[in-house]
């Protein structure tokens, strides 16, 4: 009974100091919705992991070439300076070879399920067919590319292991390129596609649809680019024949189910690096999609402390100026706080409802800040092109933290209010 | 015949010293002996800081006496706690103010509801009973005014209607009319004339005003913290 009295004599109280209420709930505000924004962020780019992690496989271990790192060296003089004689511009010779991938699988065929390698031949090409047109990454792929992701034909069918040795003219479009340029899935199949892009046209004919999977835009994510044309896979050897180039950036290794990624990426790179020891330049590292989701993973933890000290601050900060306001009406209602008791309020009452007074400040405080912290966390996450997902226990712990603040800030003007003299309060001016 | 009447207020030796600075003390009341009977219209009169609002203050329980007694309705009230004095004010006692002391921003009719909301009067007879008590002092028509759209009349009708509340046996008014022109002065003492005669209240006046003080059934002349004088008045409003 005395609960609604209290809400809505602070409801009241607020209304006749709007300003200043704002001002006092602005600590609350900035703390809350900087939580609610930032666990917004991290929700929604853990959902986008894991779901990569799920359909690229926590399995995966990616191999790669890399600069060597350049030692500083030190002169007779004393001079510190990196030494960067001979350090060269990375040549096909350089690169990742079929031997090394041969060898490499002859040496683990217990962990090593696939290899998969790609031979990016063009990015953002144009193939038209009449007045319709799509953009398109062509790309050489491996067989073992179709094992680590798991591929789906929807339509047709995959390269034969002959096609792909002999290298054929042949090539896998994404169902979202068909929905571009073709009614069906069906009526794609056997259909010439044209590609332009670096000056040149290649001709291949489409041998199958596959499914779009949603990881790519996952993993887009992760990698930071994004971009809106679709893939057309073409057998390895096609690709390499184009490009002249017979050897590899990086390679995806998937492994046998029980190998640990972890574990076995050391062993992965310590092979792959034998064969760059004496090289001047570069080196090969390999790292498991497990390690670069916990990397990212601990990133995101940091950034989460970094910014619950911030907003823990904030809401000290607003704690405090919620006591002050507190402090400031309970003197100015003197003479209200004197007349209540006269009329019989006993000093719990008093207490309570400026208590009451102190939590509806910073719950009304708490829910601004909820809806700013959604908002930015949703903005953010659109930006990175995300799902947003506020989470509901962050809002719930957000709001009951609110009010613990208010509990906390405000019992002690609450209580001074509740142990004033009756005759002072009624004869002060 | 005064005898057989009932005494609701028996003060006994009451001193209240007030300590500002030792070795400073100053006695605003200096053994004080008052009985008031029930339904009693009893006027104190005296100057300025003579203590007649310290008095007022320790029958309404809203104070301590340094020394002496006081019971009400037969019960000690210097023995009682916080709490328990709380409970006194609200049910017992009726507290009207020469500066009304209505409570801002909030309407004429939460104002009289305000000590029902203590006693835990649930919310429907709250308003029922407010507006009925309203009604009598003829505010009826100004449920929903706040204080700052009221005259000083109408302001402290509404503060009598909100002593009123609880049904209280006592009605303790300090100067209720000092701060009104004697029209509307006329007006509220009258209503307390009222309260008295119909309802059989208890009312306790403290006023400067001579004339009005006449009109009660006793008056007691403080001076220095000390009763002075105690002679009956007519008991009869003016024009009666
Ligand atoms: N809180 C106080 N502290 C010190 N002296 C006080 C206090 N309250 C009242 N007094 C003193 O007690 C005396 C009686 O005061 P009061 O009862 O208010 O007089 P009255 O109501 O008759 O004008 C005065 O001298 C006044 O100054
Ligand atoms: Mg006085």
């Amino acid at each position: 009974m005395l609960f609604w009295e209290n809400i809505r004599l602070a409801l009241t109280s607020l209304k006749s100091n709007k300003m200043r209420s704002l001002l006092t709930m602005l600590g609350i505000i900035i703390g809350i919705s900087s939580v609610i924004a930032i666990v917004t962020v991290g929700n929604s780019l853990t959902a986008t992991l894991s779901d990569s992690m799920l359909s690229l496989g926590a399995n995966n271990i990616t191999v790669y070439l890399d600069r060597k790192e350049i030692k500083d060296e030190t002169t007779e003089e004393g001079y510190v300076f990196q030494n960067t004689d001979g350090v060269q511009e990375v040549l096909d010779e350089d690169l990742i070879t079929n031997d090394m991938i041969m060898e490499y699988k002859e040496k683990f065929p217990d962990e090593v399920y696939a290899v998969s390698a790609t031979n990016d031949v063009l990015s953002n090409g144009v193939s038209s067919v009449g007045k319709k047109s799509a953009a398109v990454n062509l790309k050489g792929v491996s067989a073992g590319f179709f094992v680590e992701k798991s591929t789906k034909i929807l339509a047709g069918r995959l390269f034969t292991a002959k096609e792909m040795l002999e290298g054929r003219k042949l090539a896998l479009v994404s169902e979202k390129y068909v929905e571009k340029i073709y009614p069906s899935n069906e009526d794609a199949i056997g259909q010439d596609i044209v590609i332009s892009g670096n000056g040149k046209d290649y001709t291949f004919t489409i041998a199958g649809v596959y499914e779009k999977s949603d990881s790519d835009m996952g993993m887009a994510l992760l990698v930071g680019s994004f971009n809106s044309a679709s893939d057309v896979y073409i057998p390895l050897k096609t690709a390499q024949d184009i490009t002249h180039q017979k050897n590899y950036t990086n390679v995806s290794v998937v492994l046998k189910s029980g190998i640990n990624p972890n574990e076995f990426s050391k062993e992965t790179e310590k092979f792959f690096a034998g064969y760059y020891r004496t090289h001047r330049s570069f080196t090969v590292h390999a790292m498991s999609l497990a390690s670069v989701t916990e990397q990212l993973e601990n990133m995101m933890n940091k950034l989460t402390l970094g910014i619950s000290v911030i907003a823990g601050i904030a809401l000290l900060v607003g704690g405090i100026g919620v006591m002050n306001i507190m402090l400031v009406s309970i003197t100015e209602r003197t003479r209200e706080i004197g007349t209540r008791k006269a009329l019989g309020a006993p000093n719990s009452s008093i207490r309570t409802q400026f208590i009451v007074e102190a939590v509806v400040i910073c719950l009304i405080g708490g829910l601004i800040g909820v809806m700013g912290g959604i908002g930015l966390g949703a903005l953010a996450v659109k930006l990175m092109k995300g799902v947003a997902t506020p989470s509901v226990s962050s809002i719930v712990v957000s709001l009951l933290f609110s009010m613990g603040i208010g509990v906390f800030f405000g019992y002690y003007p609450a209580n001074k209010a509740a142990k004033m003299d009756p005759i002072e309060a009624l004869r002060y001016e | 015949m005064e005898e057989t009447r009932k005494k609701c207020i028996e003060i006994t030796g009451v001193v209240k010293k007030y300590f500002i600075g030792t070795p400073n003390e100053l006695a605003a009341l200096d053994g004080v002996d008052i009985d008031v009977y029930e339904g009693e219209f009893l006027a104190i009169v005296g100057a300025s800081g003579s203590g007649k609002s310290t008095l007022m203050n320790i029958i309404g329980a809203l104070d301590r006496p340094t020394e002496g007694g006081y019971k009400l309705d037969g019960l000690d009230v210097t023995a009682a706690n916080d709490d328990e004095l709380s409970a006194i004010r609200n049910r017992k006692i009726g507290f009207v103010f020469q500066t009304y002391n209505l409570i801002s921003k909030t309407s004429a009719l939460k104002n009289v509801e305000m000590p029902m909301l203590y006693a835990g009067v649930p919310a429907k007879k709250r308003v029922e009973r407010a507006k009925e008590l309203l009604n009598d002092v003829g505010m009826g028509d100004r449920i929903k005014h706040l204080p700052e759209e009221l005259s000083g009349g109408q302001k402290q009708r509404v503060a009598i209607a909100r002593a009123m509340s609880n049904d209280p046996s006592i009605i303790l008014a300090d100067e209720p009319t000092g701060a009104l022109d004697s029209k509307t002065g006329r007006l509220v003492m009258d209503i307390f004339h009222r309260l008295n005669k119909e309802q059989h209240k208890t009312v306790v006046l403290i006023t400067h005003s001579p004339e009005l003080a006449e009109e009660c059934d006793r008056i007691i002349s403080l001076k220095d913290g000390k009763v002075t004088g105690v002679r009956p008045g007519s008991g009869k409003a003016v024009g009666e």
